[in-house]
């Protein structure tokens, strides 16, 4: 039996500012229900998905435009114990704010040496690690000036169907997120600050890349919250 | 107007066929799971990723020619579609699939599960009995239909994971 995730963990559903959330988030309250076999049950992606793409930075004339980063994800259970061999997704948007999807209407430019989504598998310490670059802060369309952060999307499975966990990875520091209604959507400033990855020492890196740290835990009392 | 998630195209296709794994096929009656999703004003919604996760038609999780994961995501008339088998019943449940939806505006995601016929099962009790038949798809030539709504009338019930 797993526990609840924790409400104090994870974003409100509504969110004051992201008009979306109020045409898409049900009006009834969740269900409570038991755990059978089912929702504990371990779904096996990884027989249907193939890893993609270990580095979206590219080298020499096909380098992606943008500051070098290199990231390590660690994605651990409830226990804190690593899920060794999860699937990870990884996706962001290039050094100047466009994603590679064709519903983005914002108007900068493609990169043709940046593809910005990868899948990964984790060893054995649950540790995923990507080469790629800093994606860019991007205006949301139709609002009064919010921009978006820079930030990084993960899709993660853990060890059972309960277990899925999708969220955003924001970079410390950054002003705009002070300001992102999405980050901000964890009222919790403790489960918040579990969605943004630590700068690591310059030194301890490879020369040219700034090193970020950044932990997947997937439920639990101190699970990293979901967002879209 | 779209924000993301920009979920990657290439990651929300090829996992609907569910009837054939690494050129194996599954046993069982092959079944065709369809649906419009929809938000509170009825608009239908484009490119929402649905996973889905059931047993197999003898009631086994992850077997080995039946992995019982699958994705994919609503074209632009809302409408998802998945290839699979009608699952067992498992251990005092009726048969049912799990259902996980990702989408802009939606903050977590969402979990509902579709039945195939009304019953006595733990998880469909937990729902007030004036909203279960929402839960049960409706039989269709080649398969079932399962229409999911966010918000407002005819709300599909969600379970808290």
């Amino acid at each position: 039996m797993l526990p609840h995730r924790d409400p104090a963990t994870q974003p409100e559903g509504v969110v004051a500012g992201y008009a979306q959330t109020a045409s898409r988030w049900p009006a009834e309250p969740l269900v409570r229900r038991p755990q059978t076999r089912t929702e504990l049950g371990a779904p096996a992606p990884h027989r249907r998905l193939a890893p993609a793409r270990g580095d979206l930075a590219g080298h020499g004339a096909k380098r992606a435009a943008g500051q070098l980063i290199h990231l390590r994800a660690r994605v651990v259970d409830e226990d804190g114990a690593p899920v060794a061999g999860a699937l990870v997704e990884v996706w962001h948007c290039n050094a100047a704010g466009k994603y590679i999807h064709p519903n983005d209407t914002n108007d900068a430019p493609a990169d043709p040496h940046f593809y910005g989504a990868a899948r990964l598998v984790a060893g054995d310490s649950g540790l995923v690690e990507l080469r790629t670059i800093k994606p860019g802060a991007y205006p949301v369309p139709d609002t009064r000036g919010w921009w978006r952060p820079p930030h990084i999307h993960f899709s993660v499975w853990g060890r059972v169907w309960l277990s899925r966990l999708v969220t955003q990875m924001f970079f410390p520091g950054e002003p705009l997120n002070e300001t992102d209604y999405i980050l901000n959507a964890i009222r919790d400033p403790a489960a918040r600050s579990r969605s943004l990855a630590r700068l690591m020492p310059t030194e301890r890196g490879p020369a040219n890349a700034l090193v970020y740290e950044y932990q997947l835990v997937v439920r639990g009392r101190g699970a990293t919250p979901s967002l879209p | 107007m779209t924000l993301g998630p920009f979920f990657p195209r290439e990651f929300a296709q090829g996992a609907n066929d569910l009837t054939v794994l690494e050129g194996r096929k599954a046993p069982g009656e092959p079944i065709e799971v369809s649906g419009r999703i929809t938000q509170l004003d009825g608009r239908p919604l484009d490119n929402v990723v649905v996973e889905i996760w059931q047993a197999d038609s003898r009631g086994r999780y992850d077997a080995p020619d039946f992995c019982g994961w699958g994705r994919t995501a609503t074209d632009a008339r809302g409408v998802y579609r998945f290839r699979t088998v009608k699952p067992a019943a498992v251990e005092g449940r009726l048969p049912h699939i799990n259902f996980l939806l990702l989408y802009s505006g939606l903050m977590r995601q969402l979990q509902t599960v579709m039945f195939f016929e009304l019953g006595a099962d733990p998880v469909l009790d937990a729902v007030p009995a004036a909203r279960r038949e929402r839960l049960v798809a409706k039989r269709v030539t080649g398969g079932y239909h399962f229409d999911i709504r966010l918000r407002g009338e005819d709300e599909t019930p969600f379970y808290d994971d």
